[in-house]
């Protein structure tokens, strides 16, 4: 079986509750932030209609973790299975690019499959994209087709809840009392609803739309001053860079316990200045715009170039989150623009 | 469990040998043998203080022990020099892409370096000398401060100058003491008639300013991008081509070099620096 219906939530993140650890979106403010489901309490949890606040990849990679032990090795720490309910397509989106540093064949992070392997995603269709929201530039869209072992779609009635993997065709299987069978008029819905919210996503759009691939766009502004333009307006407090589901930058110090030394490894964001420097003081980027055209440039040129993706999901939290009110989408559609005018210009000389 | 590349193997400072006013070299014993290709490098830990990336200035044909060339820059440098034999350390890797040295057969190997740059280049030397008759010609051109900058003053005034097959010349910027050799900064002795061109590949390794020089004036000698192989410094940290801090554009140095052919890198503004 690979979908069903149900009619509440509740009953299913109880059932799923029993094996895992399961993490559900609790609106605290204006946003959904991720806490650990309590069965015992009274709030009833609701279907996220916007991705969370927080991100996944502080599931998968943490702030701070302990990356290892000498002069005698410990044993790796034990992660229990843990399920995360209330995912979005852009959320999925970025832990395929994870996968592709941290999984990658020549050097596996056993910290992050570690946790990778034990992790039980739950997406969910997206119903009101946020004024910062992008994904359809980025090639995605709010709902997910792939990358889930579940997803749910919220219908008039109930919710759809559909496998994608081998762990959530399992999951149907063996609680398929609970589930009701699915009918052509609820995918109907489903789909309708689907197609709303892709609308919604590019009426907040409409003045960002794009002429070009992004890599183009971005690669072609090698020598633009658009990124210095918002240097400025930059306050290096590195939000940005925390708050992106697939920033990935870390380093790693050395501490002294009592009887064991620690290598730690810690987030750490490309946009602060000393980053790149090196010991006799030489710094690559030493200037807010170099640093933030770096950063550009890796997410939709050099990520792409390696990995066969683009490092930006267009989840739009750099946005929500930037003191000073820097728009990744505005940088783009500039670029855009440029090129487009550079390549007016190149059709000119060529008549 | 995946084997943990952030775990060090354990070694222990053996012997430390004062090479100039401020560069030692640090003679290391790793627990087990370890095996590195020229121009690979290693992440050293002081255990509980810090860790960075040098390239190993002993040749690999030797694993029991291993020789690190260290200049005092920052922190982490700067307590491994108040260091004395009997240090417990850690070290990860080999990390990276070193010199294709089969690559260079048959041909004439024009080596250019400059200050603590002779040290991942003692180790490429090292090994063309161990089977220097593969290759038409050894040719080194060094550079440093003053005479007391040159680090490996023995071999280098001494044994290396009578190898067969190799060509020394030597300079610094500024001439102390007895210096009676050339004085002016390594491009001077740098000279289109020291190799045949059209047989030779061109190794860069110093200052990011003496290489960016040195590697402008081979390129006015004739020699291809691709055929000058410069070593790259920076800031290093995972070594596994994860953590974002050594990239050059696309590449990671730390696992796309620290060995590049400036080919592959010259389209990039940011690299000299």
């Amino acid at each position: 079986m690979r979908a069903g219906f149900i009619r509440q939530l509740k009953p299913f993140l109880e059932t799923v509750a029993e094996h895992k650890e399961l993490y559900v979106p609790k609106k605290t403010g204006e946003h959904y932030v991720y806490t650990r489901y309590d069965p015992s309490s009274e709030v009833s949890v609701e279907l996220n209609n916007i991705r969370p606040c927080s991100t996944v990849k502080e599931f998968l990679f943490p702030v701070c973790e302990l990356a290892s032990i000498f002069p005698e090795p410990a044993e790796p720490e034990e992660v229990k299975p843990f399920a995360v309910f209330g995912l979005k397509d852009c959320d999925l989106r970025s832990i395929e690019i994870l996968d592709k540093v941290f999984a990658e064949e020549e050097f596996r992070d056993p910290l992050y499959i570690n946790r990778r392997e034990n992790m039980f995603l739950i997406s969910s269709d997206c119903f009101e994209p946020g004024k910062s929201c992008f994904c359809h530039l980025c090639g995605g869209q709010p709902f997910s087709q792939s990358g889930y072992d579940l997803n749910v779609s919220e219908i008039n009635e109930g919710f759809i809840i559909e496998a994608g993997s081998q762990k959530g065709r399992d999951f149907i299987e063996k609680y398929s009392e609970n589930f009701s069978e699915v009918t052509d008029s609820m995918l109907a819905q489903r789909d309708k609803n689907r197609a709303e919210t892709q609308k919604k996503l590019e009426q907040i759009n409409a003045e960002y739309r794009l002429d070009m691939p992004l890599k183009e766009i971005v690669e072609g502004g090698e020598d633009s001053d658009v990124f210095d333009e918002d240097a400025p307006d930059c306050v290096e407090c590195q939000g940005c860079t925390r708050i992106c589901p697939t920033c990935h930058c870390f380093y790693l110090y050395d501490t002294k316990q009592k009887d064991y030394f620690a290598k730690m490894k810690m987030w750490d964001g490309c946009l602060r200045r000393a980053y790149a420097e090196v010991a006799g003081g030489q710094n690559p980027r030493k200037m807010i715009g170099d640093r933030i055209k770096h950063r550009l440039m890796h997410k939709f040129v050099y990520f792409l170039d390696r990995y066969g993706l683009t490092m930006c999901i267009g989840c739009g939290r750099c946005i929500e989150t930037c003191a000073g009110g820097i728009d990744m989408r505005k940088a783009l559609k500039k670029l855009n623009e440029e090129l487009k005018g550079k390549d007016r210009k190149k059709a000119k000389v060529s008549k | 469990m995946n084997e943990n590349p952030y775990q060090p193997i354990n070694g222990e400072i053996v012997e430390i040998i004062d090479e100039s006013p401020t560069i030692k070299s640090f003679v290391v014993v790793p627990e087990e043998p370890f095996k590195f290709e020229t121009g690979q490098f290693v992440e050293l830990t002081l255990p509980g203080e810090g860790e960075a990336p040098f390239t190993p200035s002993s040749s690999p044909s030797q694993t029991e022990k291993m020789e690190i060339t260290i200049m005092k820059a920052g922190r982490v440098t700067a307590l491994l020099h108040k260091c004395k034999a009997g240090q417990q350390i850690g070290i990860r890797g080999p990390y990276g892409n070193g010199y294709p040295v089969d690559n260079f057969v048959g041909k004439e190997v024009y080596i250019v370096g400059g200050g603590v740059g002779l040290a991942p280049i003692r180790s490429l030397f090292l090994t063309l000398v161990e089977r220097i008759k593969d290759f038409k010609t050894v040719v080194c051109r060094f550079g440093a401060k003053t005479p007391d900058d040159f680090i490996y003053k023995k071999t280098l005034f001494g044994s290396w100058q009578k190898i067969p097959g190799v060509h020394l010349k030597l300079t610094v910027d500024e001439a102390k003491g007895n210096w009676k050799d050339n004085v002016g900064v390594v491009t001077t002795i740098l000279d289109p008639k020291d190799v045949n061109i059209n047989s030779a590949v061109a190794v860069v390794c110093g200052p990011p300013i003496m290489m960016k020089f040195a590697t402008l004036k081979l390129q006015e000698f004739g020699f291809s991008a691709k055929d000058i192989y410069l070593s790259m410094e920076k800031n290093m940290s995972c070594g596994i081509g994860k953590c974002g801090h050594c990239m050059i554009g696309k590449y990671y140095v730390c696992k796309d070099g620290p060995v590049f052919t400036y080919e592959q890198i010259k389209g990039y503004r940011d690299i000299w620096a």
